[in-house]
């Protein structure tokens, strides 16, 4: 049996907020509401990244958000998506440039479905999330990793090593 | 209930469970006036889950995990095969006690609140079905679940206080709203079981598909003997417990611990006096 058919018949969401106004926040829990009810086509809203497939992002990615949008898109199990929902969680929008955010989600973690729109429309939350599915059909278990953290992704084997980065950070920090 | 039909049942459990809860997502859509996910939708969440990478975070954690599966198919097994009611409760509450260390056992602040809360969920509902265990061994002279089964005038009209704690309890027992404290998606992210992932995570959902079993499959032992009264009460429960959840929001666990004991333990116990005075 193909396992790969069925990933697209659950995907379990995961939902951050990177700093975005709550205009596509509210656009994503109206895709979630009875009028769109992307439920029929098995899609939860599941607030915990070990669980979920597609990893949401809303926002330019602030400078204070940066480092829970990696550390939560490390701890999401292989195979996993992301889709970027927004002009600023596109390209840093209107927001673009400034000093406090990242220009976008994808100078962080790699993005496989970019929705524009401020707000983004629930119709088109709706097509990139299923645009994004596409690609999660096709995609390994290979582990896949952010493009700026601040401490180096060990990998022991299958399994991501987090502790060092976080011990790693920390030295940082100090 | 013994024999092919016994075994069978056992075995297909974790089948039956699924489409149960299949049909309570469904049920729960159509009252909110959504289409829903389709029926096989558990199934197609199991096989997904089967395909993500394996992570964990502690092998113990992974295992007591399985155990928790197993825990609650064996309790299933035995009230299907009509063993002891007791034995039934206990077993039950062991597999439950498997997830409680399993929360505790990792530094997750949510899965250790998680664990807490389910020890209180514990203590809302499991006096109650102890007594309802108590109240059939009054009836029927023994702990079997297989004389109970055998019992010609139906338990309902004689236990229908215990009838209604359960119904009281049942939310606590399912983790539904107004007593899901110990799961609490978005406030504590499922509690005990947020450290798990894939496959592990394949135990503990399956396992909550054989929790539904088990509860409705304690309900149609107050039908005695006439057992399609107790699935049509079984249906009414379900119905019951779908609505309530939709219509109510969560309580906090000194009010799940206070409604629940304070309405269903006195009732309870009223319910078992009268049958011990007769």
């Amino acid at each position: 049996m193909r396992l790969e058919r069925f990933r697209k018949k659950s995907p379990w969401i995961l939902h951050y907020n990177a700093g975005s106004c709550n205009g596509c926040d509210i656009e994503i829990l109206a895709c979630l509401a009875p009028r769109y009810d992307v439920e029929r086509l098995g899609i939860l809203n599941r607030g915990n990244p070990k669980q979920a497939d597609i990893l949401l992002v809303t926002g330019p990615v602030t400078h204070r958000s940066r480092d829970r949008l990696v550390e939560l898109y490390t701890q999401m199990a292989e195979p996993k998506v992301v889709v970027a929902v927004g002009s600023c969680t596109c390209s840093g929008g209107i927001f673009r440039h400034m000093y406090h955010v990242g220009d976008g989600v994808d100078q962080f973690i790699p993005v496989d479905s970019y929705v524009a729109g401020c707000a983004a429309r629930p119709e088109q939350i709706i097509e990139g999330v299923a645009r994004a599915l596409e690609i999660l059909e096709h995609k390994s278990h290979e582990i896949e990793r952010p493009f700026q953290l601040r401490g180096p992704l060990y990998c022991s084997g299958e399994q991501t090593i987090r502790r060092q980065m976080a011990a790693k950070v920390s030295d940082e920090t100090n | 209930m013994g024999g092919v039909v016994g075994w069978l049942l056992i075995l297909l459990a974790p089948l039956i469970g699924g489409v149960l809860y299949g049909m309570e997502r469904k049920l729960k859509a159509r009252m909110q006036r959504r289409a829903g996910p389709p029926l096989m939708q558990p199934f197609y969440d199991f096989f997904k889950l089967i395909d993500k990478r394996p992570m964990v975070v502690h092998s113990l954690h992974g295992y007591l995990g399985i155990l928790h599966f197993l825990g609650m198919w064996l309790a299933l097994a035995v009230l299907l095969s009509g063993g002891d009611l007791l034995m039934v409760i206990f077993m039950h509450l062991l597999a439950n006690s498997f997830l409680i260390v399993a929360a505790f056992s990792v530094r997750s602040v949510y899965s250790q609140l998680g664990g807490m809360r389910q020890l209180l969920a514990i203590l809302a509902y499991e006096p109650i079905f102890l007594l309802a265990g108590v109240g059939f061994y009054f009836l029927s002279g023994s702990f079997e679940a297989k004389a109970v089964f055998e019992l010609s005038s139906a338990p309902l009209w004689a236990m229908w206080g215990i009838v209604i704690a359960i119904i009281i309890v049942m939310p606590a027992k399912l983790k539904k709203s107004p007593f899901d404290m110990a799961e609490a998606h978005q406030e504590i992210i499922g509690g005990a079981e947020i450290e798990y992932s894939g496959l592990f995570y394949e135990a503990l959902y399956t396992a909550r598909w054989l929790e539904y079993l088990f509860a409705y499959a304690f309900i149609v032992l107050f039908g005695g003997a006439n057992w399609l009264l107790g699935l049509a009460l079984a249906a009414v429960v379900f119905l019951l417990v779908t609505l309530v959840d939709n219509a109510t929001t969560r309580l906090n666990w000194q009010q799940t611990v206070a409604i629940t004991l304070g309405l269903s333990l006195p009732l309870g116990a009223i319910n078992l006096l009268l049958i011990g005075i007769q």
